[in-house]
């Protein structure tokens, strides 16, 4: 009697057991069920985390919904930058994928390629396609249609700490520039003076990663306005080039002989003074905004091929899957148009004409003057070029990366170290 | 009475299969299932972004062979293996031996060398990440200078990436294998050490011919212990070095990561899973095969 | 009597000098916590420069960090629980209770003991998928109760159960009890320390995933610790190590002073696990 008891309570923790799985399982559940009545969820997946950008592309998602009279339900998910395209595509398999999310210049070939991006020619009909740069729609579109719309064509330019400048005595770089004397060897005499004079160092490459995950982003500003290139969309692969190999081993100078920029594995950061000078996009300003030293911005200095600019492409797309995606198309339509664009251009600048050539552009980010942006973002954006990209740019990315590793020591052999690079690209670049 | 006793069997039986079953629904569903599922994987050119693309037979394992990754994540592993293992087998034994079960202080190290243990690998790699900082910022290159060298860019030189990545894994676990070497020094027979003594054997005899070949059963056991441990290092590397530098710390699990995850070749994984599985595989079988004989050994 | 005094200094050198090794790592990393960001990469000290209390305010801020320690105490606590619960039962079926197939559906268990989750998290994460538990708590309490863990758990009770005296089930069973009664009103009480050996081992299991949650959590309110430590990063992958540090150390203090109140039993746990 007592054990059949006993044998019921067993039966009802099992059981509990299996029950409070699906209860935490919970939320999920929920959101579907809530889909099929009332507000339409979207989930729109980022990497930014920054609460007021967050916020603005909130605010779009409501208007949005006004304007479309139906109920929007917004869900934004931050993934971290180094993980985005990981978690992305995981999720994508799943119920958990996200309507709208934004795409990495670098995956957008394999982005499109996948099938995973809905085509949005349709939701984009009523765009001026004059308005848009073609250089810079390339990369999103494929055979004539459209799978993502650049949000940023963010050029690369310069910041400087004016403080670490004042004290080791020297121009700065705006300075320079004014004077056309901004180069890539006055910013390396720059970046070494003040290593001399001051003991902090006088560079940090783009968010600390440029010996690992920003390693193009880095380079390639050096390395084209030196007249080289990593590949091009033709399938020539220009790394290890005369003219790539005189700029990395510029880069490479710097670190180990002048031993001026922040090395590999030091944390030594920019924004908290840990270095005088390091590259950024429009969307680092706001880092800006509670340092403790005067700074100031210049473009990336030029090379022998006079300024090429580089930029930096953000794209937005709706999944082409997604339960909701007649909705998501004509949000990332709404998103992007003129009006949201010019409001997004302070974070991130857009590769519309109408926007760029309107005089409320240059006084779009608070924290930089007119001048400011004319001379570091300005001009760039129609003139400077995305970075390469390729369908197979993961499998690249990570074993390039091994080789790459090489060039960072003392005794690195240059062009060998690029020789094997282009080895590991012509695997795949064809 | 024959008959109720056969009904009383069969009411075992029942209740038998009753208990077993949410532990082999379990295992069925989310251990032999997901071997299969890897094993048909390994056939397949299956990619996360695009799908499957259908059944390729051999490719995947043909492309394996010719994989210079592939081998160099497979000596890399050897490598780390060959670097914790001895390092945490032979500090284990000592500090077991050496502390005593009683001595004074004992229980103190006792104590601190087990704190990694109850600590989560990603916190204890993450501490480390930051003590092994390069330049003179990182602790250890801090107190290094203070004797007069310039340690190096631990995480960022080849050769010391791996070192750095097997110091703190051996100092993480180390105090689970004091444990057992402990438990295993207090149960030798006292008596047959006894008589050692009294045939004057000298320390090192005592160690190497009586301690030692009674240890060896708990040594080969704790040994392959490790080595099937060793082999499934994630967290420290990817958090500490991801694969880096050159590769020199990419080990299996972590490839499989990198080509499931990163590059989303998830057949290409899968056939790396199913080398994995092998490599354990043959190592179970001959830590049951030690054990079936270290239990003969002891009746 | 002079080299038995040089030995017990020398001892006590080694033991101060372990001492270091490994109280070093946890002081280092407490001290700096409190920190601003600057002086963690400035010359170490052996105390704060600063005592920045408001990093651990700030790591509430930046990440829904109290959400992802209640989720890992769920997870830790359903996870162990289940895998004590279940492989209790199915310790003690293995080894006492006798049925056509007992020892050859044990030995199929044990091959999921040998089995790391990194050769199947693959197709695992399919699965999952297809049945919607991606992306939720589901398969990181599934796994430490089903998949290696659970089967070591089973082996290890089994291993038990076996040792203990019959004398005891049969007077039990003249009394009129019934195998399940016999179970829960006889063996398991007697089994307390090694139920709770299993369960200290399940919770460091379920303690130090990082794999599993990494492959099936995405969202960020789903998170659990070792996931949140690893995410203290601005938006564009700068970690923010004060906060970084901050949150390890709130991570590992209440576990360790769980450690140091009960560190005989865990101890002893541990040594169990040998077996494995």
């Amino acid at each position: 009697m007592r054990s059949s008891l006993k044998m019921r309570v067993i039966c009802m923790l099992l059981s509990l057991f299996m029950l409070i799985v699906p209860v935490v399982a919970g939320g999920s559940t929920e959101s579907k069920a809530a889909a099929s009545s009332g507000p339409v969820h979207i989930k729109i997946a980022t990497w930014t985390s920054n609460p007021d950008q967050i916020a603005l592309l909130q605010s779009f998602v409501d208007e949005f919904a006004a304007k479309e009279g139906i109920e929007i339900n917004a869900e934004f998910e931050s993934i971290e930058f180094g993980e985005y395209n990981t978690k992305l595509s995981l999720e994508l398999q799943g119920s958990q994928a996200p309507d709208v999310f934004w795409v990495l210049e670098t995956s957008a070939p394999a982005f499109i390629a996948s099938g995973l991006l809905a085509p949005l020619d349709e939701a984009l009909a009523e765009y001026n396609p004059e308005d848009f740069s073609a250089k810079a729609m390339e990369l999103w579109q494929n055979g004539g249609t459209t799978y993502a719309v650049p949000f940023s064509t963010s050029p690369f330019f310069m910041i400087y700490n004016a403080d670490l400048f004042a004290a080791a005595g020297i121009e700065t770089p705006d300075q320079l520039a004014a004077e056309g004397n901004w180069n890539w060897d006055t910013f390396r005499a720059a970046s070494k003076a003040i290593k001399d004079a001051t003991g902090v160092w006088g560079y940090q490459t783009v968010d600390g990663g440029g010996y690992d995950v920003r390693i193009l982003h880095n380079l390639c500003p050096i390395i084209r306005s030196y007249g080289g290139d990593a590949w091009t969309n033709d399938g020539q692969i220009l790394i290890n080039s005369p003219e790539s190999a005189e700029a990395v081993q510029l880069f490479h100078d710097m670190v180990y002989v002048d031993g001026s920029v922040v090395p590999p594995g030091d944390q030594s950061d920019f924004f908290s003074g840990a270095a005088a000078m390091t590259a950024a996009q429009v969307s680092r300003v706001s880092k800006l905004s509670d340092v403790d030293f005067a700074w100031g911005v210049a473009p990336m200095p030029a090379g022998p091929m006079g300024d090429v600019p580089v930029t930096g492409q953000a794209g937005i797309g709706a999944y082409s899957k997604g339960p909701n995606v007649e909705i998501a198309k004509k949000l990332v339509a709404y998103m992007t148009n003129e009006e949201c664009v010019a409001r997004m251009a302070g974070i991130w600048p857009p590769a519309r004409y109408s926007v760029l050539e309107s005089p409320d552009f240059l006084t779009s980010q608070p924290l930089l003057t007119a001048d400011q942006m004319a001379a570091a973002v300005g001009g760039s954006i129609e003139t400077g070029r995305v970075l390469p990209s390729h369908v197979m740019y993961p499998q690249i990315e990570v074993e390039s990366r091994i080789v790459w590793d090489r060039l960072w020591n003392p005794n690195a052999d240059v062009q060998a170290v690029l020789d094997g690079v282009a080895e590991v690209y012509a695997k795949y670049i064809k | 009475m024959r008959k109720k006793r056969s009904k009383l069997e069969r009411g075992e039986a029942l209740t038998g299969y009753l208990f077993i079953l949410p532990q082999m629904a379990g295992f069925l569903i989310l251990v032999l299932v997901p071997l299969i599922m890897v094993f048909t994987y390994s056939f397949e050119s299956r990619n996360l972004l695009f799908g499957n693309m259908g059944f390729t037979g051999l490719d995947n394992y043909k492309t394996l062979i010719e994989d210079d990754l592939f081998f160099m994540t497979l000596k890399n592993t050897i490598i780390f293996s060959l670097g914790v293992v001895p390092l945490n087998l032979v500090l284990s034994l000592a500090l077991a031996l050496y502390l005593g079960a009683n001595a004074a202080g004992a229980k103190v190290v006792r104590s601190v060398i087990f704190l990694p243990v109850i600590t989560s690998g990603v916190a204890w790699a993450i501490v480390f990440t930051y003590l092994f900082q390069g330049g003179e910022a990182g602790p250890i290159n801090y107190l290094l200078a203070q004797i007069g060298i310039t340690g190096p860019n631990w995480l960022h030189e080849k050769g010391w990436a791996m070192f750095a990545v097997v110091v703190s894994r051996v100092l993480k676990n180390l105090g689970t294998n004091v444990l057992i070497f402990m438990g295993a020094v207090m149960n030798l027979p006292q008596d047959v050490l006894e008589a050692g003594r009294i045939d004057g054997a000298t320390k090192p005899i005592l160690f190497w011919k009586i301690k030692l070949p009674l240890l060896m059963p708990s040594i080969l056991m704790v040994m392959i212990v490790t080595v099937i441990g060793s082999m499934r290092v994630f967290d420290t590397i990817k958090l500490m070095t991801d694969g880096g530098p050159e590769g020199s710390t990419m080990v299996l699990v972590y490839y499989i990561y990198h080509q499931a995850f990163r590059t989303f070749n998830i057949g290409y994984a899968s056939t790396i899973a199913v080398v994995l599985f092998f490599i354990v595989l043959l190592l179970t079988i001959l830590q049951w095969a030690l054990r079936r004989r270290a239990s003969y050994y002891e009746d | 009597m002079k080299t038995k005094a040089v030995k017990s200094i020398i001892y006590y050198i080694i033991v101060a000098l372990i001492v270091v090794v490994f109280i070093y790592p946890f002081w280092w990393m407490v001290t700096n916590s409190l920190n601003s960001i600057n002086e963690i990469f400035g010359k170490p000290t052996l105390l704060p420069k600063s005592w920045m209390w408001h990093n651990y305010i700030e790591i509430f801020q930046v990440q829904p960090f109290a959400r992802h320690y209640l989720n890992t105490i769920i997870v830790a606590l359903l996870g162990t629980g289940g895998n004590v619960l279940i492989s209790a039962l199915s310790g003690y079926a293995f080894a006492r209770l006798r049925f056509p197939g007992r020892s050859a559906l044990f030995v199929l268990l044990l091959t999921a003991l040998m089995m790391p989750i990194e050769v199947t998290i693959v197709p695992m994460y399919f699965m999952m998928n297809s049945i919607g538990a991606n992306d939720t708590l589901v398969p990181l309490i599934l796994i430490p109760v089903f998949c290696s863990q659970g089967a070591f758990s089973a082996f290890l009770l089994r291993q038990h159960f076996i040792t203990v005296p019959k004398e005891l089930e049969e007077a039990a069973r003249l009394d009129g009890l019934r195998p399940a009664g016999i179970f829960f009103r006889i063996m398991l009480p007697i089994s307390v320390p090694v139920l709770s050996s299993a369960a200290i081992l399940a919770f460091l299991s379920v303690w130090n995933m990082y794999l599993e949650p990494l492959v099936f959590v995405s969202s960020i309110n789903k998170f659990t610790l070792p996931l949140s430590l690893a995410n203290f990063n601005d938006t564009y992958g700068l970690p923010q190590w004060n906060l970084q540090l901050a949150a390890t150390t709130l991570s590992v203090i209440p576990v360790m002073t769980f450690y140091l109140i009960f560190q005989t039993k865990i101890s002893n746990a541990m040594v169990t696990s040998g077996m494995k």
